[in-house]
């Protein structure tokens, strides 16, 4: 149980050998931080700490500061304390690309803040809305760190599967932002081509270029995830990806409104609404897939790295046992990419034994990829 | 779907179900086992065939839900046309800023629409917990619009700061936003207040189940006819619902249940976790609620702040103050919502469901040794599953203990979708 839940939440790098540098650091930290509250979590600290274990330090932050706060709903909200009082412990601990995400959204922040001011004291609105654009990713991405972090708390009593869901749901909401996006230049671009000035253009170069600069970093960070079509082995994977997907769609943004402005001072009509509608159109097919394998999850359509007709072979084999009389009910969902969960029912003659069925249907299933499975066993 | 529990077993802890169904026909599983096309009779864990996954298309109260929706929207669509026309008429940016904001609040409407008739979809193998979900992301949709449109209107305030040229007129501002207050105002009037159920008058279990008149609050709980929520709220409700006589005349047979059974509703009230004060309303309905609300008090904002810039036109930082506050106000308002549809989504406990008195129920039933794997949660607001695994002492009757398990957690949390893995120790 402890290997499958291990299993679970373990994860690895797209980068992989420095980890190795990350742990050895780690373990300096784990030796002065000789913890003075006990742990009253049954995780035992390691001695050679991977990388993966700063579970330890999330989780006693989380157990001691909760715990007082723990009434019977252990619901989101009394952790959302210990959140508050621990993020910045939880990103310096955190993996590296939480870290990077961190940085990146920092950076994002501190140089809307920076516009906003600008746009504010020199009275350019076309700053202001850049800054307001901005300020609105930075808040999606901040929810995609906090899923990052929050996604390796074990299960607990209210969720019962676990946390890593919210990765999906985080990356589901980048995804739907990145779509209200497109939506928006289009919009933009219409409206560029209804008016005919396009004077508003021209100072935001400085601001286009700085932006662009800083989503090309973030892309440079989450380079293995530039692409558009990924299979998702874990859940950070969709998350990552989300991220991934989010900086270049900004990037592609900023360059459209860079290459529009060039193409102005060309003197070519209309440049904005060709760049904006070009823009538009490929931050929308970028996102797509994306939204999709989310949205799939997320409404728990049956996992999809699995033939169905896989599930019908499965089933029958079970079925044609002699003491089976059907099989019903059969329903399978993906909890994130790589955890598939399921329940049938199964119908026998009286008198036989269930252990013998139960291990044939698991381990049928489990030959899929169905990693949790309850069967019901009625008798005739 | 008929069942009725003898009289004189209503002791502390059975309700006594009578689930009469209006719609015979609705009788057949709308819900195909994969490798089996026959409905099963002997099936525990789905007794009467329909297992309430997907709905019959012919529910009452979806289509209520549905015609009130069509109707706000037909509304809406009149007005923002009104809007536009005067709008280019006028010349004036903040009309036609108004109407755009009339146009998502048609594209919310038809997020909903969408989600509720799409609910009605049968399930298929691939999708085979039915369609529900989809009304849980609609509304996640139109939350996060909600949440766009109230940082648009923020900019918007600080657009307004920053040009001094005076080309803002705050009478204009003052009257557009007027009138778009009394049109949220009227679509907020026929999607229903659901508002003042949610402030509890008498006691909140009565309202939970209250709707289970086939109110269009409810459509999504196929036992809205008269099944386990019937807690004898027929006599409590019958002054408050007036606008929803209609209903009652389909009705009228569970109505009469009611009465004879509004005593036993005490009992079960107290093993059901008192925290269920959410009255159980259609979560499309609700969300398009939202949004209507959220865009007069929206409204309200931008008229005090254009009585503000009308009455003098150097104040103009109490507007951006004011829209601030206002947008804050609303996006408190989807606090709640948002916060049962990440719940369901992560797939927790939902909150009306006291896991631990439920294991303590199971292990306390005799046969059972231990209880893991316990998993419960829901599909939408409403409906619940239930998986786990049960350990039994090795001599004990398997059949047996399944069916005082499955008959437990049916009774007393009202779970019908049951999964339970019996293995001997």
């Amino acid at each position: 149980m402890q290997e499958k839940k291990d299993a679970m939440f373990s994860y690895q790098f797209p980068d992989g050998d420095r980890r190795l540098a990350f742990s050895r650091q780690s373990s300096f930290r784990h030796s002065h931080w000789d913890p003075p509250l006990p742990s009253p979590s049954s995780t035992p600290i390691p001695l050679m700490p991977r990388s993966h274990s700063f579970k330890p330090h999330l989780a006693r932050s989380d157990s001691a500061v909760g715990l007082p706060l723990l009434d019977n709903s252990g619901h989101k909200d009394a952790t959302w304390v210990a959140l508050i009082l621990a993020p910045v412990r939880g990103v310096a601990n955190g993996s590296r690309p939480m870290k990077r995400l961190a940085l990146m959204i920092s950076l994002n922040v501190a140089y809307s803040m920076v516009e906003l001011l600008l746009g504010l004291f020199t009275g350019r609105v076309g700053l202001v809305s850049d800054a307001f654009h901005l300020t609105f990713g930075c808040g999606i991405l901040t929810f995609s760190l906090f899923a990052m972090g929050i996604s390796r708390k074990k299960p607990d009593e209210t969720y019962t599967y676990g946390y890593k869901r919210l990765e999906v749901l985080a990356a589901f909401t980048n995804a739907l932002f990145l779509l209200f996006l497109s939506f928006s230049l289009a919009v933009e671009a219409l409206h560029a081509f209804m008016q005919d000035e396009s004077e508003h253009k021209h100072y935001l170069i400085v601001s286009a270029v700085t932006n662009l600069l800083v989503n090309l970093l973030g892309v440079w960070f989450f380079r293995s995830y530039a692409r558009v079509n990924i299979v998702y082995w874990k859940p950070e994977d969709m998350n990552y990806h989300s991220v991934c997907l989010h900086v270049l769609a900004d990037s592609i943004r900023s360059a459209g409104l860079i290459l529009a402005s060039w193409f102005l001072t060309l003197g070519v009509e209309n440049a904005e609404v060709l760049c904006l509608g070009i823009v538009s159109v490929a931050v929308f097919m970028l996102v797509l897939p994306l939204f999709k394998a989310t949205g799939s999850i997320l409404l728990q359509i049956a996992p999809s790295n699995i033939h169905p007709s896989a599930f019908n072979k499965c089933s029958r084999q079970i079925a044609s046992l002699e003491e089976v009389l059907e099989v019903s009910q059969a329903r399978f969902w993906e909890l994130v990419p790589g955890y598939s969960i399921g329940s049938l029912s199964v119908q026998v003659k009286k008198g036989v034994h269930e252990d013998r069925i139960l291990q044939h249907v698991n381990g049928l299933y489990n030959d899929l990829g169905i990693q949790d499975l309850t069967v019901q066993i009625d008798y005739e | 779907m008929e069942r009725h529990n003898s009289p004189a077993s209503a002791s502390h802890s059975q309700v006594i179900e009578v689930n009469i169904d209006i719609d015979p026909d609705r009788g057949t599983s709308s819900f195909p086992p994969i490798s089996n096309p026959s409905p099963t009779s002997n099936n525990k864990a789905c007794r009467g065939g329909t297992c309430d996954l997907s709905y019959s298309k012919d529910s009452p109260e979806r289509w209520d839900s549905m015609r009130k929706l069509v109707i706000t929207v037909v509304l809406c669509i009149v007005f923002m046309t009104v809007e536009v026309i005067g709008g280019i008429k006028a010349n004036s940016l903040a009309i036609l800023t108004d109407a755009a904001h009339l146009l998502s609040d048609v594209a919310a409407f038809m997020i909903s629409l969408f989600s509720l008739w799409a609910a009605g979809w049968e399930a298929t193998p691939r999708q085979s917990y039915g369609f529900f979900r989809i009304e849980i992301l609609g509304a996640l949709v139109s939350i996060q619009m909600i949440w766009l449109l109230a940082g648009i209107l923020v900019y918007e305030a600080i657009v307004r700061l920053i040009h001094d040229n005076g080309e803002v007129k705050g009478f204009l501002m003052f009257a557009v936003s007027a009138f778009g207050l009394v049109v949220n105002i009227i679509m907020a009037l026929l999607l229903g207040h659901d508002h003042g159920h949610a402030h509890g008058h008498g006691h909140d279990h009565g309202h939970g189940h209250g709707h289970g008149h086939g109110h269009e609050h409810t459509h999504d709980h196929g036992h809205s006819h008269g099944h386990e929520h019937m807690h004898g709220h027929g006599h409590e409700h019958e002054h408050e619902d007036q606008e929803h006589d209609h209903d009652h005349e389909a009705n009228s047979i569970t109505t009469k249940h009611h009465h004879g059974h509004s005593h036993n509703n005490d009992m079960k009230e107290s093993l059901i976790k008192k925290g269920n004060k959410k009255p159980k309303r259609n979560i499309n309905v609700h969300s398009a609620y939202l949004h209507v609300l959220g865009d007069s008090i929206q409204s309200i904002g931008v008229m005090v702040g254009g009585a503000v810039i009308w009455y003098k036109p150097e104040w103009k930082i109490i507007d951006l103050i004011c829209t601030l506050i206002f947008s804050v106000i609303v996006l408190l308002t989807t606090i709640r919502m948002l916060r049962n549809i990440l719940e369901v989504l992560m797939e927790s406990t939902p909150r009306e469901i006291d896991a631990t008195q439920l294991e303590k129920g199971l292990c306390a039933m005799d046969g059972v040794v231990a209880i893991h794997e316990l998993h419960i949660w829901a599909i939408t607001v409403g409906k619940v599953l239930l998986a786990c695994h049960v350990t039994i002492a090795p001599d004990a009757d398997a059949d047996r203990v399944l069916d005082e398990v499955i008959g437990y957690i049916r009774r007393d949390f009202n779970i019908s979708h049951v999964t339970i893995q019996i293995e001997r120790q």
